[in-house]
């Protein structure tokens, strides 16, 4: 049984089918080519964001795992900086020893009353070891007139949109006030270095970044900081990192908070409902294909009727009739999959290199979010959804064909 | 008299220098009320040394020593002499307007913005209270809630709701003496009913032809991390002021 049907040269068949009427073939094939189209765009472009939330976050942030201590995460919003670690050389070290610890850095953060030319406006500041950063805050890359601060001066790498409403430039001095690690109001001059454009809304409206040991000075935290921001070797590990880290820093180093950075704020659980909606979108638009597919197959199966039905008459088996639409269906199915996943692939990969620009909308936005964002095409989720079109093809074309086994022979060659 | 203490009592109602009145044994009106503790708040010329203790959830204690002068309502100079972390940071305010010095930074910076709301010196007195200059009887309508007693004084509640929109506590209701004609209990509320600040003020000594609250208790609602006290160590009233006491080059320059 099984010899006989393997006869049946089922995808020559279905091929030869699919060419004999082009313009109704190639709508369907148009359905299909759309939906992948659109679903390898839109896949590449959401992980584009997501990666670039995730990266920003991460680097600007939370970095994998966040050490500070303890309370601190319940005053936040103030930046309390008399919650501090103080010393945090023996810290450090300890940090990374772990062997999940790709590296660690000490921050400073804090709030500032800056005082400009002309206004004085409320910031942040970040104090870093600027040569330590390089992989993750990045400052030599934000640097966007100017020069980085040096390590040893009393200089500030001032965000762009903050140094217009400051009304500085390269080479003016600023004053920053702000509350010290023992609550007393601490102050510092420091000299405009460099303009920093980081691409991050909140960042460039409102960021001054510091030489660690400046902000230091500033908030009377000698050899301390605010934070130790650690990036992991695998970031999906960062919570049993976390969990590491506590166990081996235990209360030797002071009551401490150690959150991973899903522990931080919901962006990263956010992120996880990306594949979700992706899903429902997906569900979405080859739906709308299934409905051109049903239909059009529906009047193809309509208008051979007799020829099937002698098929039938001929012995032909239910099973094979069935098979024999639904794999026309499916050849259709992978030439418009393939087209729509060729023409989104070209979009994505133009677009990757390129950047979407968003930069007026994002200026509201207070997400760690770079406004140029670069969509993620990947090769195996394009082919993947090159297959579903053409899967969900095969699919839509189970009604019709359903409809075409169940007719009796004779009647349909009366008719 | 200590700037701080006069501006927290003023803003908070809790008038820190009282006029001692001798036909004070009736309370007339709500208005009137209000304007004899204005008319206290009225002075020419202070010099006063005072502390201001805040105390931490966690037990820390933090102890701050000042020196202060005032001329009028309006002017008012004060420069911090302990712990040696912030001897020498210097406030001047003119107005509804102010500005710090801190030695570090050897230049003034006004205060405005964010900083308003934060902790003067971090402690629960805003550095919005301390320029704010509202007048009780201009700027408040008030109704007689009841009478009370608070540590054994007479006192008349009153209920004030503000008269303009800007002002940093919409409603208040203040317990004032009715002999001392000393605000000896304040709460603070924001527009929508929701409790801001306590303000209990205590050992009222008299001072030449006044009575004035010597310790003074801050409490702000919306952090529970601290609370402060004030408390008057020596107060002169109508002391010689040179003019340009007040003057930024004397913020920067000092004496």
């Amino acid at each position: 049984m099984s010899r006989a049907r393997s006869r049946i040269p089922l995808v020559r068949l279905a091929a030869r089918n699919a060419l004999r009427h082009t313009r109704r073939s190639a709508l369907t094939a148009a359905a299909i080519a759309v939906a992948v189209m659109a679903l390898v765009f839109f896949q590449s472009y959401i992980r584009g964001v997501v990666d670039d939330l995730l990266d920003t976050y991460a680097r600007t942030e939370s970095g994998h795992v966040r050490i500070r201590r303890e309370g601190y995460a319940a005053r936040e919003h103030f930046l309390p900086a008399h919650l501090n670690l103080r010393d945090v050389t023996e810290l450090v070290s300890e940090v990374a020893r772990d062997p999940e610890v790709r590296d660690v850095v000490p921050r400073i953060r804090a709030f500032v009353l800056v005082d400009g030319a002309a206004s004085n406006r409320p910031g942040l500041v970040l104090g870093v070891d600027l040569a330590r950063e390089a992989g993750y805050l990045r400052p030599a890359g934000m640097v966007a007139a100017g020069r980085l601060p040096a390590p040893d001066r009393a200089e500030a790498l001032v965000g762009e949109r903050f140094a217009e409403k400051l009304m500085v430039g390269v080479g003016d001095s600023l004053t920053l006030l702000s509350q010290t690690a023992y609550r007393s109001l601490g102050g510092l001059r420091v000299e405009v270095a460099g303009i920093a454009r980081t691409g991050v809304s909140y960042l460039d409206a409102s960021l001054v970044v510091l030489p660690l040991g400046q902000a230091q000075v500033l908030l009377d935290l000698e050899g301390g900081a605010t934070e130790l921001v650690v990036f992991a070797r695998e970031p999906e590990g960062a919570d049993s990192l976390a969990a590491a880290l506590g166990a081996r820093l235990g209360s030797r180093m002071g009551p401490l908070e150690i959150r991973s950075w899903r522990e931080q704020g919901p962006l990263v659980h956010l992120t996880d409902l990306i594949g979700v909606m992706i899903g429902a979108v997906m569900l979405l638009l080859f739906g709308m294909a299934s409905l051109v597919i049903v239909n059009t197959m529906l009047m193809t199966v309509l208008e051979r009727k007799r020829e099937y039905a002698t098929q039938a008459a001929l012995g032909m088996r239910r099973g094979d009739l069935v098979r024999q639409v639904v794999m026309e269906a499916a050849v259709i199915g992978l030439a418009g999959a393939l087209a729509g996943a060729v023409a989104g692939s070209a979009v994505a990969l133009w677009l990757e290199r390129v950047g979407l620009d968003f930069t007026s909308a994002s200026r509201t936005l207070e997400l760690p979010f770079e406004s140029i964002v670069h969509p993620d095409w990947r090769l195996g989720p394009a082919l993947g959804m090159a297959l579903a079109g053409m899967v969900v093809a095969g699919i839509a074309a189970v009604v019709p064909a359903w409809r075409v086994a169940r007719q009796p022979p004779a009647e349909a060659l009366r008719g | 008299m200590t700037d701080v203490t006069r501006r927290l009592s003023r803003s908070a109602a809790a008038a820190s220098l009282v006029l001692l009145a001798p036909c004070a044994a009736v309370a007339q009106t709500p208005a009137e009320l209000l304007r004899r503790v204005d008319a206290n708040m009225t002075i020419t010329t202070a010099h006063a040394r005072a502390e201001m203790v805040i105390r931490y959830r966690g037990g820390d204690v933090r102890t701050l020593r000042y020196e202060s002068w005032a001329r009028g309502t309006d002017e008012a100079f004060l420069e911090f002499t302990a712990p040696a972390r912030d001897a020498g940071s210097r406030f001047l305010r003119l107005g509804d307007a102010m500005w710090i010095f801190l030695p570090r930074v050897g230049k003034s910076v006004r205060i405005q913005g964010h900083m308003l709301r934060q902790g003067f010196m971090g402690s629960d007195f805003s550095y919005g209270d301390a320029s704010e200059n509202p007048s009780m009887v201009n700027d408040y309508d008030a109704v007689i809630e009841r009478r009370d007693t608070v540590d054994g004084r007479p006192t008349m509640v009153l209920t004030l709701t503000a008269r303009r929109a800007n002002l940093s506590y919409p409603r208040r209701r203040t317990w004032v003496d009715v002999e001392r004609w000393v605000p000896l209990r304040e709460e603070l509320f924001a527009g929508s009913g929701r409790l801001l600040k306590t303000v209990a003020l205590s050992d009222v000594r008299r001072l030449g032809d006044r009575w004035y609250p010597f310790r003074m208790e801050l409490d702000d609602a919306l952090q529970t991390e601290t609370t402060t006290t004030f408390r008057v160590l020596e107060m002169r009233l109508g002391v010689a002021v040179p003019p340009e006491v007040f003057t930024l080059r004397y913020l920067e320059g000092g004496r």
